[in-house]
């Protein structure tokens, strides 16, 4: 039964192919290619000297052009096209004589072996011919091959892959079985089992089309974009923290959000990529583009003391650069940071001419050990801004009863002015045996104290940081100085402080804050009564330890509006805008009236519901960009030659009179001049459903990089995702429909022999499962799994000590505390992501760090995997969960562990397997039956609780035989 | 261009090997051409002694003199000034300034580029000429024991790196990159050589308790990770506190014959499985679930030190009862060494000391310092010395010129890169020797004339040792030459030193 997929069909027809079954373009096996078999030798063996890094070409010898390479030099050319005995190079290579040998014995580059030889000379006798990389060259749509089984083939994915199968004398696998496939299916669209109730209404649709339809459902849950989105985050490396030094949390989850989104809306893959690297570029970008743009803020950032500015962003900016081009362009120009690349048509400038449209937005490149460096935008949503929309209604109709006059001449005259600040002195340094009684204790220079202090001169001014105030650990120091106020004045101002603070003014303490922070992490609001006249402020800052500073910001944050407005009103004709900002000032200095109250309780609402609403990190660009150079040796203190935004040109370039920035870049990528952008992504999703990519170096499409197994399915699949309108959803019905994707993954022995990684694809898909999907599995057979879309990560149980460990006891992040509800069951992809201790279970199973882009996890096999799922409570705890669920019914042994097998495996056991797990409970039962301790102990793991009634030895017994079936390959299986 | 080109140039043995094997299909791969008979290839290593894991073909490339390293490294930047870089002219120059001639414009961090004035703190530590066997060697009176064996180190007191903060600095001398990414020194180890034991990782890594409470650097996953290497190679943190391994202990309620009857149980449906699908990858698991059995009872066995003498324990002083204490950390080490176990590196944090040196730095050498020599010693009387490679270093130095206030009693230092010092110890290097001098100051590297030299990482300077010179030696010590020690990934052929790197011959035998 082959059903007919329309919507193939459709995109199929709309590219134009008039006829199925093109005959092949026909393949001369004797012909070099270039590209294929001479560009490989050149690389490996010649290009070290003689490659397209011109400052170092020999002899003025360069081989990875036909130019260079047939240029007369002093003894000859190195290739003459067609002529054997005239090309020196093959004489070089073949040169008896060690000092004439190339490459020569010295370089630490093996010499050629004969069948290499054998390859050049075929190559020049054939004409010498140069090509372009194969994956420089934009895709085109291939022809169809002829294939002998037609019969087999439901789209063009089979008809490509089988020709190539033909051609290697194979046949592909019959289709698995239903249960199989649907397990299959539902892992690699969803990352988990079905659920019961579309498995059960597939297993009833018995009409053709049914597993299409099966297919379509999974990809309308939630799930879908939830575990598609899990891969597009390893990439970005998106976490929860800024992953160096303190490594405290960053406020980025609503991107990661909307990358669920995008995948569950089928946001179509060119708007995805624009969206990501330039929404804020857009005109007129919605909050949605603007979050987007996390995917510029995700990388890795850094506070450290003693970091140099400069230094962290050329870090931040190669970190970004390198990203993107693995990400999208499946190209590693780091090489090129130092020198133009040996293998790839990548200079040094052109590397500096992608970091130029990366190193102008706005953010510090020092984190601030902030949650929430700027630029950030409240990521809320369109329920959330329509209500908040409505309380501005409200609160213009209160500005409306308030006349601009009244509200500017009350504002004009009640101005206060920053006070005069003079005789500003430091105490001497003071020290005690800890922080808490440099804290407590008063030393000579607080008001009152017994001793008077022994104060010096201090040139300060308010309004700047001063570090080093104190240079000891657990050890305080005053600062005081002389405010003169022309009049008594209430008057609020700004103290920050590393570490600990207390003020006095006039003698009186106004203010006290013991705290452990740097002098840029906050601004503590101070407000006292001054007096007319001299009055004298004390500070005293308290350091527990490292660096330590102050800053006095006398020009408080409410009269620095009140300044500002006033001088504006001087200058401007009176907008709407500067209408409501005196407006507001005037209702917040002069409170009693109703109108001002109805409005300060409006802006009280409104400041509440957008407290609740996350914030996100984004990307601004500056006004004007910064200028960039040429990093000698990658060195940010080594500028050479200025350099403009620009593509390197051998892959691309601009439309000529397009502004240079980000936007255009994104545009870039995703038009159809991109040779690559397309073909790297489907390269990925292939990756993602067979467990290896068509090119397997998913993450290097460059000369270096493995060539395609199958180009023409490659260049088919990029095609047709482009011209069929981006769909990744599209793209994966496509895969996941094919019969190649149906195939049992069943292997003989000949083709274990001939085609040991499936490469070819001569069966079904079988790969270890990723680590999260192997978590969800485990929750969701014991009936825990959570599913709710989006939020801030969460913290599920965690051996104790891993944070402390890993962590400065100043980090925020140093103590774990696992979540107390029910979240600790949500999806493994929500798992707070703190990058230098992340989740233990998932880096056993092979998760990257996320401190690098990876597009590609390995897949190991280890005795620490065994042991976390035997031992990791979170596995334990489900087995447990999934024996309750089999105790409920009063079925037989067998019965229940049809139904174990049924709810961890998805099928019906075989009768061996059965008499396996049957002689496994007849042990576990005697232990446990009378061992009633023991059984209690070992159900009494995880949070959960316990169903009443429970025989806790039966429960025990059959926990083991769940966490039994856990542990199994096929469990851990995609297969 | 040709779009329907063959393929078969993707099989040959060669190019495959010679690729990144990563994936599913290559370990089965890997494991039926070891079956078949079809010769020696490139067999997927594991981190535990799977019997296929011989390291790479190839290496090592010439005979070694260290099978196996102890890497006791100092976390936060020790001061070489106050331990090892004895400056007694710096006494008459109490609280002047640093000349401008010995600064030469160098970068210093934000911490102190601020400061008016960069005074100089002359130590106030008193030191001590011990026996080398030789013209003896100045050892701060901070490093009682340490100074007891000295005529077994190899002091390096001209090391160098280009980074100068912590997290750069030392992700650099872990894995050769100031940028995270790249695989840790050990797991290059683990890749290259493979392993020596069946029932222990091929890399631990042990983190330490500091005695200080004061706030120190992090150490994290990515300083014994694996980066692009499979993950297999990345080091196993051997933990104090609860399970020494993660989820090695079995739950409570369950003894050992139910587990095996549980493990007997996943053997036999893992086996059914395997004889209807015929996937290795299925054979390979089994096996898996066996070494994690064995784990089990080994893990244990190495942790527990009843066995050991009351000399011993004596040697390593009453830190080595209390697990997680340097002291302990140095006597498991050895344990390891006699298990087989390739690369233990010990982590001790708390060096960052930029205020009040004074009152933190004893407490971090009293730590460290009987740990050291106790290993040193035992290794020796138990004959491993000799095959052994033992390293002691930190990230980088500290400034001779105070940060913070200054007295005669005390002081801080910032974090200083141009030069600072290391021993090792064991596996072929020189015994006794003292290598590279620096200026009064100890601020730069000078030439045996004294004059300051600027070394290059691009060539070899002679005196100077740059952190990949370091690795290079390092690496030459276990008959790897570090330029054929490589991986290729995303198109380059990655090395842990990564262009660059000398070995030092002056060092070695």
């Amino acid at each position: 039964m082959k059903p007919s997929l329309p919507i193939f069909v459709a995109s199929f027809a709309g590219l134009g192919y008039a006829v199925l079954g093109v005959p092949p373009t026909p393949t001369a096996k004797a012909q070099v290619s270039f590209d294929r078999d001479i560009m490989p030798i050149l690389g490996q063996k010649c290009f070290k000297c003689h490659g397209p890094d011109v400052a170092k070409a020999a002899a003025g010898l360069r081989l990875d052009s036909f130019t260079g390479a047939t240029t007369k030099l002093y003894d000859g050319k190195a290739i003459v096209p067609g002529d054997v005995e005239k090309s020196l190079m093959l004489k070089r290579v073949n040169a008896p004589n060690l000092g004439m040998r190339m490459p020569p014995p010295d370089s630490g580059v093996k010499p050629l072996s004969p069948d290499q030889i054998q390859t050049l000379t075929t190559w020049i006798k054939q004409g010498a011919k140069y090509e372009k990389h194969w994956s420089y060259v934009p895709p085109s749509l291939p022809p169809m091959p002829k294939v002998r089984n037609a019969a087999w083939c439901k789209n063009p994915i089979d008809r490509l892959v089988l020709a190539k199968l033909e051609s290697e004398g194979f046949q592909p696998e019959v289709e698995a079985d239903r249960d199989t496939l649907a397990m299959r299916a539902s892992e690699t669209l969803t990352g988990l089992p079905p659920r019961k109730d579309i498995l059960d209404s597939y297993r009833k649709d018995t009409k053709p089309g049914a597993y299409e339809r099966y297919v379509d459902r999974l990809m309308d849950q939630p799930t879908y974009g939830e575990h598609q989105a899990r891969y597009w985050l390893d990439a970005v490396r998106y976490a929860d923290t800024h992953g160096l030094q303190l490594d405290n949390e960053r406020g980025i989850y609503p991107y990661r959000d909307w990358v669920v989104r995008a995948y569950n809306m089928d946001l179509p893959f060119d708007k995805f990529v624009v969206d990501q690297l330039a929404g804020d570029l857009l005109p007129n970008p919605t909050t949605e583009d603007r979050i987007a743009t996390g995917y510029v803020r995700a990388n890795l950032t850094s506070n450290e003391g003693g970091a140099i500015e400069e230094e962290f962003l050329a870090r931040n900016t190669f970190d970004r650069v390198d990203t993107t081009s693995t990400i999208f362009l499946g190209l590693t120009v780091q090489c090129a940071k130092c020198h133009d690349h040996k293998f790839d048509p990548i200079k040094q400038k052109d590397y500096y001419g992608l970091y130029a449209f990366f190193n102008s937005t706005k953010d510090n490149p020092l984190d601030g050990n902030v949650l929430l460096p700027p630029p950030v935008v409240r990521a809320e949503t369109d329920e959330e801004a329509k209500e908040i929309a409505l309380i501005q209604e409200k609160m213009n109709r209160a500005r409306s009863t308030v006349a601009i006059k009244q509200a500017t001449d009350a504002l004009t005259k009640n101005q206060s002015h920053p006070p005069e600040t003079s005789h500003w002195q430091i105490s001497q340094v003071s020290s005690a045996a800890n922080f808490d009684e440099a804290f407590e204790k008063p030393f000579p220079g607080e008001p009152g104290y017994k001793v008077p202090g022994a104060w010096k001169a201090f040139t300060f001014q308010p309004d700047k940081n001063y570090a080093g105030v104190i240079g000891k650990d657990n050890s305080a120091v005053y600062v005081s100085g002389i405010l003169t106020f022309s009049t008594a004045t209430t008057y609020s101002f700004g103290v920050s402080s590393d570490d600990a603070v207390k003020v006095w003014l006039n003698g009186k303490l106004i203010h006290s804050n013991k705290t452990s922070r740097g002098v840029d992490q906050a601004i503590d609001k101070v407000q006292g009564d001054f007096r007319a006249g001299n009055n004298e402020l004390v500070v005293k800052i308290i350091n527990g330890s490292g660096p330590d500073g102050l800053n006095i910001h006398l020009v408080g944050d409410l009269q620095a509006r009140i300044a500002q407005a006033i001088s504006d009103l001087a200058k401007a004709p009176l907008s709407i805008r500067l209408q409501n900002v005196v407006k507001d000032l005037y209702f917040s200095t002069h409170s009693g009236s109703d109108p001002a109250k109805a409005f300060l309780s409006l802006e009280k609402q409104k400041k509440a519901i957008e407290d609740s609403i996350p914030m996100s990190l984004v990307a601004e660009e500056m006004p004007k960009p910064r200028p960039t150079f040429i990093l000698k040796r990658g060195l940010y203190d080594q500028k050479g030659d200025s350099v403009e935004r620009h593509i390197p040109p051998a892959i691309g370039s601009l439309p000529s009179g397009v502004k240079a920035d980000r936007l255009s870049f994104a545009k870039w990528l995703i038009s159809p001049q991109n040779p690559l952008v397309a073909r790297v992504y489907v390269n990925r999703m292939w990756q993602q459903n067979f467990g290896c990519g068509i090119v397997k170096t998913s993450e290097d499409f460059g000369s270096q990089g493995e060539w395609p197994i199958n180009q023409p399915l490659l260049d088919y699949l990029a095609v047709s995702f482009r011209e069929g309108g981006w769909s990744t959803k599209k793209l994966n019905r496509m895969i996941v429909t094919s019969a190649t994707f149906r195939q049992s993954s069943r292997v003989s022995a000949v083709k274990l022999t001939k085609d040991p990684e499936n490469r070819l694809l001569s069966r079904g898909p079988r790969y270890r499962l990723d680590a999260e999907v192997i978590r969800d599995k485990a929750l969701m057979a014991g009936g825990l799994l959570l599913e709710k879309l989006g939020g801030r990560g969460f913290k599920p149980y965690q051996p104790d000590g891993l944070w402390e460990g890993a962590s400065d006891p100043a980090s925020e992040t140093h103590f774990y505390v696992k979540d107390k509800d029910q979240s600790i069951y949500r999806r493994s992809m929500y798992l707070f992501w703190k990058r230098t201790s992340p989740p233990p279970v998932m880096l056993t199973f092979d998760a990257p760090l996320r401190d690098t882009c990876t597009v590609r996890r390995s897949t190991t096999n280890t005795p620490l995997q065994a042991l976390a799922t035997m031992n990791e409570p979170a596995f334990l705890e489900a087995s447990r969960t999934m024996a309750s669920r089999l105790l409920q019914s009063k079925d037989d042994d067998n019965s229940k562990i049809r139904r174990a097998f049924e709810i961890a495996l998805g099928r019906i056991p075989r009768p061996g397997e059965i008499s396996v797990l049957q002689k496994a409970l007849v042990h576990f039962r005697q232990k446990y039956s009378k061992d009633v301790k023991s059984a209690r102990a070992l159900v009494s793991v995880g949070d959960s609780p316990q169903p009443k009634s429970m025989n806790t030895s039966e429960q025990a017994c059959w926990m083991l035989v769940c966490s039994t079936l856990m542990n199994t390959d096929e469990f851990l299986t995609l297969h | 261009m040709d779009p329907i080109r063959e393929a078969e140039l993707m099989m040959t043995r060669r190019q495959l090997f010679g690729k990144a094997t990563l994936g599913i299909g290559s370990a089965a791969l890997n494991r039926l051409l070891t079956l078949g008979g079809l010769g020696s290839v490139a067999s997927l290593a594991s981190a535990f002694g799977d019997q296929a894991n011989h390291g790479l073909p190839g290496i090592p490339n010439f005979a070694p003199k260290a099978k196996r390293v102890i890497y006791l490294f100092m976390s936060g930047g020790p001061s070489q000034l106050d331990l090892w870089d004895y400056k007694p002219k710096l006494n008459d120059l109490f609280n002047t300034d640093l000349p401008d001639q010995i600064r030469r414009g160098q970068r210093i961090t934000t911490m102190t580029s601020g400061q008016t004035r960069f005074p100089i703190a002359p130590s106030r530590y008193r030191f001590q000429k011990a026996d080398n066997g030789g013209d003896g060697v100045w050892v701060s009176e901070l490093l009682p024991h340490t100074s007891q064996v000295v005529s077994e180190l190899c002091i390096v007191k001209s090391m160098w790196t280009e980074a100068i903060n912590h997290d750069p600095a030392t992700t650099f001398i872990q894995t050769g990159s100031q940028l995270p990414g790249r695989p840790s020194m050990g797991s290059w180890l683990s890749y290259g050589l493979g392993s020596m034991n069946e029932n222990l990782p091929t890399y631990v890594v042990l983190h330490s308790k500091v005695s200080s409470n004061k706030p120190n650097q992090a150490v994290y996953p990515r300083l014994w990770g694996s980066g692009f290497l499979p993950s297999e190679y990345q080091g196993v943190a051997l933990r104090s506190q609860g399970d020494p391994v993660l989820y090695l202990n079995d739950p409570s309620g369950m003894d050992r014959s139910i587990r095996r009857t549980m493990l007997d149980s996943v053997d036999a449906l893992n086996n059914q499985q395997l004889s209807s699908f015929g996937d290795p990858e299925i054979a390979a698991r089994i096996k898996q679930y066996e070494l994690a059995y064995r784990l089990q009872a080994s893990v244990p066995d190495l942790m527990d030190l009843s066995k050991e003498s009351p000399e011993t324990l004596e040697l390593y002083g009453k830190d080595a009862h209390e697990p997680g204490t340097f002291a302990a950390n140095c006597l498991l080490a050895r344990r390891m060494v006699q298990r087989g176990v390739r690369f233990i590196q010990i982590f001790h944090r708390g060096w960052d000391l930029h205020s009040n040196l004074t009152g933190d730095l004893p407490s971090q050498t009293k730590d460290v310092d009987q740990g050291c020599a106790a290993l040193i010693k035992d290794l020796k009387r138990t004959g491993l010395l000799e095959d052994t490679l033992v390293v002691w270093a930190g990230e980088f130095g500290r400034t001779v010129y105070c940060q913070g206030p200054l007295s005669k009693e005390n002081y801080g230092r910032d974090h200083h890169p141009r030069a600072f010092t290391i021993w090792m110890a064991g596996g072929g290097v020189k015994p006794g020797i003292v290598y590279g001098n620096t200026d009064d100051f100890g601020y730069n590297i000078v030439d045996k004339d004294g004059i300051a030299i600027d070394p290059s990482v691009e060539n070899f300077t002679p005196g100077a040792v740059h952190v990949h010179d370091l690795q290079a030696t390092i690496l030459n010590q276990l008959g790897i030459d570090h330029t054929k020690l490589t991986y290729h990934y995303q198109g380059r052929d990655f090395r842990l030193t990564d262009v660059h790197g000398h070995v030092v011959k002056d060092l070695i035998t």
